[in-house]
């Protein structure tokens, strides 16, 4: 018992719980739609994508959460005007904007003092150097972003499921997409104070994946996957606290496990 | 109710459809025949407005403002029915259209979805997952969706296609009682035989409109050939 109890008498490993606890609901929540959709290498771009304005925010003390909605919206914008002016492939212009925004956020950074320390920190992250405020923060996403989808999600589910007669009826099926890669952009700056911006899409979308495996239905699909993140984002808090390893990786190891296991007894079905 | 004037459809240096008008009304069961890479489905997705760029060659009747009163079923293999969704679930997708934004299904709704499922037959599965079911269940229900949406202009994409024997007299039955009812019921596919049994009007496509009309104007072996046959000689020979 006192595996569990003794870590959770420093302050910043309860920080550090409730905030795995809470982007793991949130990335259930916009997960979901990430795999249902096919949008796993666009929201991987995202996270990367998103460097830039988390930097800049970070470089001249503004809101982190600011910075990055600003360059969600442009990548967001940029990858499907990019894509209709050149008439490349949808995947072409998302590895030009990607590759581009997160060397920029790299550049902007290598003039900051601290560099080393502060670009392994937004490449790795620290679910152990969670603030308070980080908290609020992240509480306040959630809210939002759980709000925001739950008032389309008619709208969504139709758009993903058969997008034809999605447009067939109206639904501005482009628009809704924009809208799924700007929520993606704020997730990745939840994720990035946890386990970095590279390692970011995998809360976004290893639990989803996983709950895709087992559930049903949409509601179960998002509560499994909300379920598996927490139990994975836990585990891999517990367990880096006692091996003395990089926290953020060990979550996203534990989850790709959990995905295996989940892919394993689906087979067995 | 609904038709196109001098469409002319090119992907590229291929013409999909050349200077094709057709009218489709209300009260009447059609069917867009044809062979594979014909026009078909380029004429159903101009009508029901996925072609944007051809928008203009589109014609409605007065009153009818097209997005509100159609419904649209895709082809079945087009959807991934790995899906996470129920079989209700999947039928009440045809009220989004009719909800609109921030609106939730009310008690309406879920009569109009539970009076659907049941004329298609697949109620007691409302609670199964949609990839549980068979090629003709599935068929059952993106009917009750397009049911549940209650548009006046019935658009289907080979809904016969992956379909058993049983299934197919199921829904050739539902469809012709919703052109009864004053609907306006176009559907594509490349089975003749079923479209000369159940329809009223016959459209022969094969890159250009080469019969329009009841089945006994429309059903001879001069058109039938001019249909069936230039496919095989390819491209040149059918401009020619």
């Amino acid at each position: 018992m006192h595996l569990l109890t003794d870590p959770l008498q420093f302050a910043f490993f309860n920080r550090a719980l409730i905030a795995v606890i809470l982007v793991s609901v949130l990335c259930a929540l916009v997960g979901a739609w990430v795999v249902l959709r096919g949008l796993s290498y666009i929201g991987d771009a995202m996270s990367h994508a998103v460097f830039p304005g988390i930097v800049g925010a970070f470089l001249m003390q503004g809101n982190l959460l600011v910075g990055a909605l600003i360059a969600a919206v442009l990548t967001a914008l940029g990858i499907g005007a990019i894509g209709r002016r050149s008439g490349l492939k949808q995947d072409s212009a998302i590895g030009i904007v990607f590759v581009g925004m997160f060397a920029l956020g790299v550049v902007m950074l290598s003039r900051a003092p601290t560099f080393t320390t502060d670009l392994s920190n937004f490449l790795i992250g620290n679910p152990l150097g969670v603030t308070p405020a980080d908290l609020w923060g992240a509480l306040a996403v959630t809210v939002v972003v759980g709000g925001i989808l739950t008032a389309i999600q008619k709208e969504l589910l139709l758009a993903s499921f058969d997008p034809t007669e999605a447009r067939a009826v109206g639904l501005p099926v482009r628009r809704l997409e924009s809208l799924l890669l700007i929520l993606i952009g704020l997730v990745v700056v939840l994720t990035v104070q946890l386990v970095g911006t590279t390692l970011s899409v995998s809360l976004l979308i290893t639990s989803s994946a996983a709950a895709r495996l087992l559930a049903r239905s949409l509601k179960k699909m998002m509560l499994l996957a909300a379920l598996l993140g927490t139990v994975g984002g836990v585990t891999g808090l517990y367990l880096s606290y006692y091996a003395n390893t990089a926290p953020g990786a060990t979550i996203v190891l534990v989850n790709t496990a959990i995905f295996l296991l989940a892919l394993a007894l689906r087979r067995r079905e | 109710m609904l038709g196109v004037e001098n469409l002319t459809v090119k992907y590229g240096p291929q013409t999909a459809l050349e200077n094709a008008s057709v009218r489709f009304e209300a009260g009447s069961f059609s069917a867009i025949i044809g062979p594979n890479g014909a026009g078909k489905s380029t004429l159903l997705k101009t009508l029901v407005g996925l072609l944007p760029d051809h928008a203009d060659a589109v014609r409605f009747d007065e009153g009818h403002s097209a997005r509100s009163c159609i419904s649209y079923v895709p082809q079945q293999q087009t959807l991934d029915w790995a899906f996470p969704v129920t079989v209700w679930d999947a039928a009440m997708m045809g009220r989004t259209g009719r909800l609109g934004w921030l609106r939730w299904p009310g008690r309406k709704d879920r009569q109009i979805v539970e009076d659907a499922l049941k004329e298609t037959g697949v109620f007691d599965l409302r609670s199964r997952h949609i990839g549980a079911l068979s090629g003709g269940q599935r068929q059952r229900v993106l009917l009750a969706r397009m049911l549940a949406r209650q548009g006046h202009l019935l658009l289907l994409d080979e809904p016969l296609t992956g379909v058993d024997a049983a299934t197919q007299e199921t829904l050739m039955g539902l469809l012709r009682r919703q052109a009864d009812r004053g609907r306006a019921v176009v559907m594509v596919t490349h089975d003749l035989e079923q479209a000369r049994r159940w329809c009223d009007h016959l459209v022969l496509v094969n890159r250009r409109v080469i019969a329009d009309g009841t089945p006994e104007q429309v059903y001879t072996t001069q058109n039938i050939e001019a249909t069936f046959s230039t496919s095989f000689l390819g491209h040149t020979h059918a401009e020619a």
